[in-house]
């Protein structure tokens, strides 16, 4: 509790440091004008020649960062990085938008971190990736959350996504040190990215697994139920069953009425001393020892 | 008008003569003689609370599409029992309350059952004569577990049904374990009679076992007396506390309403069993990080750190589940049960006892006791191996294997350590009384004494003998008319002429 | 007293004495004045006060429950209020009787739970006596009455049991899969080679049992084309990269639904059994409890490209039971 505490403290501040003289000795100069909007991201609707432009700058900025492992045209080498052409924006956007990459080793599972681009430079590199191959996962397109339906997204994330992640989304330990990551506080995108990529893990569901609509309700019920779950019945105790809730029975339940009764009854044992002090009736009120095998 | 009616129901039932006697009955004040009362008192209020649940709960399997005021259920397809319990969570006024402090109450009362278990178990309480006694204790912690359990099935949610599921599987490996799995299930998993089923035992056929068990153990109790601490005047042939009435009853009634209020003040803070985001039991979903609660952990735990053993016999197999699900509750409740039998025999200890004895006293079966609480208590831990690893970022794998390890190792290093305790407390004379300030003295020459301070606030009263009440006779101040003592009223048998006593004049 | 107590503190168990006459009580004198008469209470005006308060919070408490309950108020203010009555009441009734009652102690005397010999003896003899007039003498009636008794008891267990479900038959052998059943998701949808990416996941069921509890299957895609062979005699059971198993565990029967991609394995995820799954690995129990593979359905795809089972499962799903054996 204490390491994960620590590192959702100490690691998204350390890459805040890091993405802020990264982001204004380095990249500032590059791409002084990249602000970027993170909400309406789907490239469809942008123009051949912005689209071209920021190819350029999304290359610069995989030179610079990604490169060493990726290799300088996304083809990965072996045993260290894995190729990324023909993988789709969709799944670049997702790893940088995570924080998942840059990683700290290369064997390790990606801890969710705060992101080293801006929204808009991620975009740029992801087209600039994708633009060397073409296919695999789109960047998500935007959601129509009005319209979905909360109830089957419900069902649809009991039947694929709890397994895993659990029913409150509060994530798990899966087998071999692996873990699957909480989904509070993951973006509308990075649900609909993850689940049509597959990272790393996780199983991938494409369009005819789960569908468009369907997609659309799981998203909506992440963002709008796990991601703001309602707790009429008072403090949640993180989702993770009844185990905690058997700790606070215990230790808070049948520890205070346990709290209750030492109040209630009588707690000082008398001195003998004392007992004689009042003349007491006479017998010796310790005992001796029970048993030879006391 | 009052003392007509009680005349009149006196002349029929004669509660003058023989209530006597209880009205007398002497409760010793020791606070730990009052666990028992936790359990007794949750059960008081999951009677209470049950009674308004099942006015609204629905014990059905008819699947039905939700239409209440929780959204993401809107147009699901659920059992009316869940239906049911959303809906007494969120549309009744006072559900949700009520629900969280049946369940809460229900944590509390195998809790407080344990935790009084132990206390007789560590003190010698259950010896002669107070065997059977122990015994019907021990069938009432498996009674609570048993309907806790069903208690938390019937909401048929998600987290829950997997439990059902896995209680199937169990029953499964006994032998002739289809027959009986598909008898008490009407047929294969999951079928559609299993919460009617539940439900019954569960408001009727449990509770009214223990209604009457826990009659039989309060029966026994006023009948054989209570156990003492020694000291403070405490022998073999007598009880010293506190008369019934009135101080008995105004602290235990108080105590009644402590129970309740820790029950209500859990209730309306801490969330148990959010059953609307789990969803409705369906067979082919499943949820990670599912665990039963706490008094069924130790079996959940159990089956997880169970190695992938299974003996398969010519025509027939006695599957996993069977040494962890059957043979390991089979073992704990059958040995604990018998254990007052089993000390004695192996102590060779036939005599009669009242006082009980420091734990630090019997250092063997103290001992044993903390022992084997500690493998119960890994076990309960191994329950929740997926969340642990979780939370420490260690390998699943490694959490598993380490419980498998820990689940001997721990029983025992925790054996000889609580031995050498024990010895240690023996050679402190004093250990767990309340002490007092030394203050040390420098006489005029140079020598230093010490001499214990006067009582102040929080230590000890000055304690004084027990006054026996069927053996009194009140003299002095307050004893003129005669009828507040006894004289010698046992040698003839008229008892009603001795009284507990009468409120002194000096009293304020 | 310390007579009748040893050195060791055991009673005597022979406590009525061997004449079996209680002993004349040995009587204690006291006065009204005697301490043990007084309230606990160094200052019983204080504590009457605090008790009339903490009434007077019952009181508070009970009416802002009616209050909450009233204006419908949540849960936590129906529960707070509540609590914050029973701690009024418990703390001024457990107050009252500790600190404004005669603080004792009292006692009672104790006696032995034992009857004498000749109490025994005399009980016994009474039960043997009655018992030789009024049934020795016509014991057969006696022994035809047990055997009725006997019969009854054999016979009521069929209602009891034999009436509450069928009986097992092939319930734990069969599922609903036949040879040529289709795949079809929870949703409806007909399984089609194209539906699943590689990595992919999908729970299965026959067309004619959709969400049936033991027919239940997880579909896994570990390539994306080619046949998967994950034992000797299985080649052609894994056609197009696909996969299928019984989700349902043979541990506990819960359903395995974690597919771990990058690993190739299933995780149960009620006691963690990890099965491998992929080519040259069919759903062997790597670590945890489960003692057994899951059993794996045959697959083939049919000339319009749809997923179906080549026969049905070879042997019970999920987990054992007593009546398995070595099936």
């Amino acid at each position: 509790m204490g390491l994960r505490l620590l590192r959702k403290i100490l690691i998204p501040f350390a890459a805040l440091v890091i993405a802020a003289s990264v982001g204004t000795l380095v990249i500032g100069r590059t791409h002084a004008a990249a602000t970027g909007s993170s909400s309406a991201m789907s490239l469809t609707a942008q123009s051949a020649l912005t689209q071209k432009a920021e190819a350029a700058a999304g290359y610069q900025l995989f030179q610079q960062h990604c490169s060493f492992c990726h290799g300088a045209q996304a083809n990965g080498s072996t045993g260290l990085a894995p190729n990324l052409q023909g993988l789709g924006p969709g799944t670049v956007q997702l790893w940088l938008s995570a924080g998942w990459m840059p990683l700290k080793t290369p064997s390790a599972q990606p801890e969710a971190k705060y992101p080293i681009f801006t929204p808009q430079q991620i975009v740029d590199v992801a087209e600039w990736v994708a633009s060397l191959h073409p296919g695999g996962v789109p960047i998500a397109p935007s959601l129509d959350l009005k319209t979905g339906s909360l109830s089957n997204g419900f069902s649809l994330f009991t039947e694929t996504c709890a397994p895993c992640h659990t029913i409150t989304g509060a994530g798990d330990a899966l087998a071999d040190g692996y873990h699957a990551p909480p989904l509070h506080g993951v973006t509308s995108q990075q649900i609909w990215e993850a689940v049509r990529s597959g990272p790393q893990n996780m199983p991938q569901f494409g369009p005819k697994n789960i569908t468009p609509s369907e997609l659309n309700d799981i998203v909506k019920y992440v963002t709008q139920v796990i991601e703001h779950p309602s707790h009429p019945g008072g403090i949640a105790l993180g989702g993770v069953g009844p185990v905690a809730e058997g700790f606070v029975g215990l230790f808070a339940g049948v520890g205070a009425c346990m709290v209750a009764a030492y109040w209630v009854g009588d707690r000082t044992e008398r001195d003998e001393e004392d007992d004689e002090e009042h003349e007491h009736s006479g017998d010796d009120p310790t005992l001796a020892p029970e048993g030879a095998n006391a | 008008m009052i003392d007509g009616l009680y005349k009149w129901i006196d002349n029929r039932l004669n509660i003058s003569g023989g209530t006597r006697k209880l009205v007398n009955k002497i409760f010793p004040d020791h606070w730990s003689f009052m666990l028992g009362e936790i359990a007794l008192y949750s059960f008081v209020i999951l009677l209470a609370t049950g009674v308004f649940l099942t006015l609204y709960f629905e014990p059905s399997q008819q699947q039905v599409v939700y239409h209440g005021s929780y959204l993401p259920l809107v147009g699901q397809k659920m059992s009316e029992a869940f239906q049911s319990t959303i809906n007494l969570s969120f549309a009744v006024r006072c559900g949700l309350l009520m629900r969280q402090m049946h369940h809460w109450a229900a944590n509390i009362f195998v809790g407080s059952i344990v935790v009084h278990m132990c206390r007789v178990f560590f003190t010698g309480g259950f010896r002669r004569p107070r065997e059977l006694n122990w015994i019907i204790g021990v069938n009432l912690m498996i009674f609570a577990i048993f309907n806790g359990f069903l208690g938390y099935s019937l909401p048929d949610d998600l987290v829950s049904g997997t439990g059902i599921r896995i209680s199937f599987s169990i029953l499964e490996s006994l032998p002739g374990g289809s027959y009986i799995a598909t008898w008490l299930f009407g047929g294969q998993f999951p079928g559609t009679l299993l919460i009617d089923r539940f439900f019954i035992i569960h408001v009727l056929i449990l509770p009214a076992a223990i209604a009457g068990l826990l009659a039989a153990h309060l029966g026994l109790l006023v009948k054989q007396k209570h156990t003492a601490f020694a000291g403070n005047g405490a022998t073999e042939k007598n009880v010293v506390g506190a008369p019934m009435w009135p101080t008995f009853l105004a602290k235990t009634n108080g105590f009644l309403f402590l129970v309740a209020g820790v029950t209500a003040l859990l209730a309306a803070t801490v969330q148990i069993n959010p059953i609307w985001q789990y969803g409705p039991y369906v067979p082919y979903k499943v949820s990670y990080a599912v665990q039963p609660d706490w008094y069924m952990g130790w079996l959940d735990g159990a089956l997880r750190i169970m190695p992938s053993w299974e003996i398969v016999l010519p025509g027939h197999m006695i599957p996993n589940v069977f040494f962890p699900g059957i043979l390991l509750p089979g073992i704990t409740f059958t040995v604990l049960m018998f254990w007052p039998i089993i000390e004695a025999r192996f102590r060779h200890d036939t005599l009669e006892h009242h006082i009980l004895e420091e734990p630090r006293n019997n250092p063997w079966r103290t001992a044993l006791g903390a022992s084997v609480l500690a493998f119960y208590f890994v076990l309960f831990g191994a329950s929740a191996d997926d969340v642990l690893a979780n939370y420490l970022s260690v390998s699943l794998n490694t959490v598993l294997v380490a419980f498998r390890y820990l689940v001997v190792l721990v029983p025992v290093i925790v054996y000889p350590v609580t031995y050498k305790i024990c010895l240690e407390l023996q050679h402190q004379p004093r250990a767990s009384k309340t002490k007092r300030h030394n203050i040390v003295l420098r006489s005029a020459d140079g020598g230093y004494s010490t001499v214990e301070s006067a009582a102040r606030p929080g230590d000890a009263l000055p304690s004084f003998p027990p006054l026996p009440l069927d053996n009194l006779i009140i003299v002095g101040d307050g004893a003129g008319d005669g009828t507040n003592g006894a004289d010698g009223a046992a040698s003839n048998g008229s008892d009603t002429k001795r009284g507990i006593f009468r409120i002194p004049r000096s009293y304020r | 007293m310390p007579d009748s107590t040893d050195h060791d503190g055991h009673a005597e168990p022979s406590g009525h004495g061997a004449a079996g006459a209680h002993e004349p009580p040995k009587m204690v004198e006291a006065s009204l004045d005697s301490p043990q008469f007084q309230v606990a209470a160094a200052n019983p005006e204080r504590v009457e006060r605090g008790i009339a308060v903490m009434f007077v919070l019952g009181v508070v408490g009970f009416a802002g429950f009616g209050a909450a309950f009233w204006q419908n108020w949540s849960n936590v203010w129906l529960g707070v209020t509540l609590a914050v009555g029973f701690f009024g009441l418990g703390i001024g009734m457990v107050a009252w009787g500790k600190y404004l009652m005669p603080r004792g102690p009292f006692s009672e005397s104790r006696h032995t739970n034992e009857p004498t010999d000749e109490e025994r003896e005399v009980f016994l003899q009474d039960l043997s006596s009655r018992g030789k007039i009024a049934l020795g003498r016509r014991s057969y009636l006696l022994k035809i009455l047990s055997v009725a008794g006997g019969i009854f008891g054999i016979v009521a267990i069929f209602p009891l049991l034999r009436s509450l479900g069928p009986l097992p038959g092939s319930l734990f052998y069969n599922t609903s899969w036949k040879k040529g059943s289709y795949l079809v998701s929870p949703e409806g949808r007909y399984v089609h080679i194209d539906d699943l990416d590689k990595g992919g996941v999908l729970t299965v069921f026959p067309e004619n049992d959709v969400g049936g509890p033991l027919s239940q299957t997880i579909l896994i895609r570990p390539e994306t084309s080619g046949y998967v062979v994950t034992a000797p005699g299985r080649e052609t059971w894994g056609p197009e990269g696909y996969l299928a198993f019984s989700k349902v565990c043979t541990h506990a029967g819960c359903p395995v639904a974690l597919y771990q991609k990058a690993l190739d394995e299933l995780l149960c995820p009620c006691h963690q059994s990890i099965f491998e799954v992929g080519p040259g690995r069919p759903a062997t129990p790597v670590f945890g409890p489960a003692p057994r593979p899951l059993p794996q359905l045959p697959l083939y795809v049919d000339s319009k490209g749809y997923l179906r089972a080549q026969n049905r499962y070879d042997e019970p799903v999920g987990p054992g039971f007593w009546e398995r054996g070595n099936l």
